[in-house]
């Protein structure tokens, strides 16, 4: 006898389908890039997965129909940009996948986010590739050439917006006479808080990180307001940029990755969200979701550790 | 009263429910066995010898320890074999069982008890009658009730648990339904021996019948009725007590420690049975359920075949798979050539399914919102996997009641709870180990330490004897110088004499 709630496989399938808005989003804006990723990981994920599964000597039908695989890949294909050349999404998957996850023992077993882990790889070891991101919309064929024919249109690729803010502030110019908003990114963020809310309900997900998340960045980002308003992003901005919605959701959520108790969890969030700001702020890169993940991750059996729940019959 | 839950638990509605519950009296069974091994406490032995004739209610097997309770006969009869059979344990182990054959007179013994003016009885008499009645926990656990008693004999609260909270089980629905007088006037006899103030009988909300019969009967101002919503771990003793008083049960204590007792609602019948009808433990009430058949309670005579209670019901003709006790923490068991024991609440018959295999823990943390302990079953699970005992320990592996709620939640299948009880079998072999090799350690270090002191002893007995010979020489020298003294003085006086006389 068995709860028939979700089990891990349709788990994992609810958060794939729950990133459908966001990723519509991104097509809307910028194009084909964004499905041809998505397809290139997928297929480099179950091909990577089956043949490491294959060398443990583990049952690979079971390990590809998980929907794990699936999911680091479309996670991962989501987060690099959409016209990334194709072997960006492949390498990336392919280190995720090996390095992040197999290595480790396979689903449930891996201390970090392979996709996060795969991407952190891609921003450090292809820099240039990793930061030219879309600008405008790119028709099925341009985004074929721009991905395996490495060709380039003029108009439709440069910095996202956090990089632009970055470069601005670096150069000395005041906040004011920079661009902060971006009506494209706020609408994936609105996409991918909608699949949240989604994912919330059919309790596929708990409510504490992505609230803890939310909160981290908004406590810091008003905390370093406070010092200086000028050089720094207003509250809204940082959630309405970058993959704030797509890290607080679907990325931070991950169960296998994040702490495992309930006020564990409250701080795995908040810490996130505190990093996050800190490395968007004051660090090299523009956004610092992946890294502000990892580095939380690692500090999860310490927290594990000090926020046991209260025993009961226990003081 | 209040009524503070407990985070946790899971709710399930009875999967094979049924228009009404009803008791079936089950026909005098031709075979009995009773096994020797009771839940808890040593084997007893046996005190009849093959060919004998018993009769029902007789004693056939005792201990002399004042824990456990004596085997009576269910049915009189001739003793047919004293031999090991399979019995309903999850070991699956065969123990040592007394076989009787029927002569269907089913004729009773005569044995003592109060009759129906228990209050002139004192608490320690009636509590013997109890225990010599074979009563013990009918809701599972079997724990002796007389030991319960004795442990709890001047608590100020009784707690008659009711509540029958796992799923399809309906045996002490059926016996509140019908048996309502016999279960107010056994808390009546609780109360009695116990002195308590109040008796509190809980009884989930989705026994309405139960709850309306027994109020009907209940006159006694002293005994309360309260009805606790329908979630699966309300029943189990500690939860019970936090939602009815909301007192916490330190974990490793007991509800006596804090003026709390705790009966099943079928041991309180049984109790009266005992006392007041004088006649001890030979029957229960058994709900034979599942997709196979059409769900029953059955009264039987205690060592009836599964199977033959079974067959009692439409079973249809398919492969089954059978599970005694209840669907969450009950044990599934191969064969249904077995004896219907006091603890034997529930025989589940399904058409057999190919059970799901487990995948990976993805850590997704709903067995911990569902344990009603606040356990970390995933945590645990990683630890118990890799066999880490002292990591179970800190995560309070021994807190676990093994309800099952983590199992039944799992989206990935694990049957987390076999995990648990793995590592403290595994945590008690260890601590058993250990213990030996202390033991086997502290031997070894004292006849270290006997040579020693023995080589010490004797070398300081050999160095004082030395000494005590070199004294003794020395003191020999001296008196031997005297004594050359004396013999050339008395030389002398010879020579002397010689000298004088010549």
């Amino acid at each position: 006898m068995h709860s028939t709630g979700l089990n891990t496989n349709q788990i994992m399938r609810q958060v794939i389908y729950a990133l459908a808005l966001g990723v519509s989003a991104s097509y809307i804006f910028f194009g084909w890039g964004i499905v041809i990723q998505i397809l290139l990981g997928v297929v480099s994920a179950l091909v990577i997965e089956a043949t490491f599964v294959a060398m443990r000597g583990r049952p690979v039908l079971e390990s590809i129909s998980d929907g794990s695989a699936v999911l680091t890949a479309v996670l991962l294909a989501i987060s690099i940009p959409s016209i990334a050349p194709w072997w960006i999404i492949v390498v990336g998957v392919a280190f995720a996948i090996i390095f992040g996850k197999q290595l480790y023992g396979g689903l449930g077993s891996n201390p970090f986010n392979p996709a996060m882990l795969g991407y952190a790889f891609l921003l450090i070891s292809y820099p240039l590739q990793m930061t030219t991101w879309p600008v405008d919309f790119s028709a099925f064929s341009q985004a074929i050439n721009i991905i395996f024919n490495a060709l380039s249109f003029d108009g439709l690729s440069g910095a996202t917006r956090l990089d632009e803010v970055k470069i601005g502030l670096s150069l000395g110019n005041n906040l004011a006479s920079i661009q902060v908003h971006s009506i494209s990114q706020a609408w994936i963020n609105a996409g991918f808080l909608v699949g949240g809310i989604y994912l919330l309900a059919r309790k596929v997900i708990f409510w504490h990180i992505p609230m803890a998340f939310i909160s981290g960045i908004v406590v810091m980002a008003l905390l370093v307001l406070i010092f200086d308003s000028q050089t720094h992003l207003p509250v809204q901005n940082h959630l309405m940029l970058g993959g704030t919605m797509l890290g607080a959701f679907f990325i931070a959520t991950d169960p296998i990755s994040a702490s495992t108790t309930p006020k564990g969890r409250l701080i795995y969030g908040f810490l996130i969200g505190v990093l996050i700001v800190v490395i968007r702020n004051y660090g090299g890169y523009p956004d610092g979701i992946a890294f502000a993940v990892l580095l939380m991750n690692m500090t999860v059996p310490l927290i594990d550790q000090y926020t046991q729940p209260k025993v009961f019959g226990r003081s | 009263m209040s009524s503070q839950t407990y985070p946790g638990g899971v709710v399930i509605a009875n999967p094979y429910p049924v228009d009404q519950v009803k008791i079936i009296q089950a026909p005098l069974p031709n075979k009995v066995v009773l096994p020797l091994q009771q839940r808890i406490g040593e084997e007893a032995k046996s005190c009849i010898k093959v060919g004998d004739r018993v009769l029902t209610g007789q004693v056939i097997a005792q201990t002399e320890d004042q824990f456990c309770v004596p085997i009576h006969a269910s049915i009189s009869g001739i003793v047919t074999a004293i031999d090991k059979q399979a019995i309903p344990h999850k070991s699956g182990l065969k123990s040592t069982c007394i076989s009787i054959e029927s002569d269907g007179q089913d004729e009773w013994i005569k044995t003592q008890g109060c009759g129906s003016d228990f209050l002139h009885c004192d608490r320690q008499t009636i509590i013997d009658y109890i225990q010599h009645s074979g009563i013990v926990g009918l809701g599972g656990a079997g724990f002796p009730s007389h030991a319960k008693l004795n442990k709890a004999i001047d608590c100020h609260t009784l707690i008659i648990n009711g509540t029958e909270c796992e799923p399809g089980v309906m045996c002490d629905d059926a016996l509140m339904q019908y048996h309502p007088r016999e279960v107010i006037r056994g808390v009546e006899i609780l109360l009695h021996i116990t002195g308590a103030q109040q008796a509190i009988i809980a009884i989930e909300k989705d026994k309405q019948e139960a709850y309306q019969s027994l109020l009907m009967f209940n006159h006694n101002d002293r005994i309360s009725l309260t009805q606790l919503p329908t979630k699966y771990t309300s029943g189990a003793e500690k939860l019970l007590i936090k939602t009815l008083l909301d007192v916490e049960i330190p974990s490793g204590g007991f509800a006596a420690d804090k003026g709390i007792l705790c009966q099943n609602v079928s041991s309180v019948k049984a109790i009266f049975d005992a006392v007041i009808d004088q006649r001890p433990l030979v029957s229960r009430i058994v709900t034979i359920t599942g997709d196979a058949l059409t769900p029953i309670n059955v009264e039987v005579r205690l060592g009836t075949s599964f199977e033959q209670v079974i067959n009692l019901t439409d079973v249809n003709n398919q492969a089954h798979d059978y599970r005694m006790g209840g669907m969450m923490m009950g044990v599934d068991i191969e064969t249904t050539q077995m004896p219907i024991c006091k603890i034997t609440n529930c025989i589940f018959v399904n058409n057999k399914t190919l059970k799901q295999p487990a995948k990976e823990c993805i850590r997704c943390n709903t067995c911990n919102t569902v344990c009603p302990i606040g356990l970390l079953p995933q945590q645990l699970y990683w630890h118990a996997k890799s066999e880490n005992i002292e990591k179970c320990t800190d995560y309070h592996l021994s807190d676990c009641i093994e309800c099952a709620c983590c199992s039944y939640v799992c989206p990935s299948n694990i049957d987390l709870v076999s995990y648990f009880s793995f590592a403290k079998a595994l945590d008690k072999k260890q601590t058993a180990d250990q213990e030996r090799i202390d033991i086997a350690r502290d031997r070894f270090e004292f006849r270290e330490y006997r040579l020693d002191r023995n080589k010490e002893e004797r070398s300081k007995m050999m160095a004082e004897k030395k000494q005590a010979l070199k004294e003794k020489m020395a003191k020999d020298k001296e008196q031997g110088l005297e004594q050359t003294d004396k013999i050339a003085q008395a030389m002398a006086r010879v020579k002397k004499t010689k000298e004088d006389n010549a």
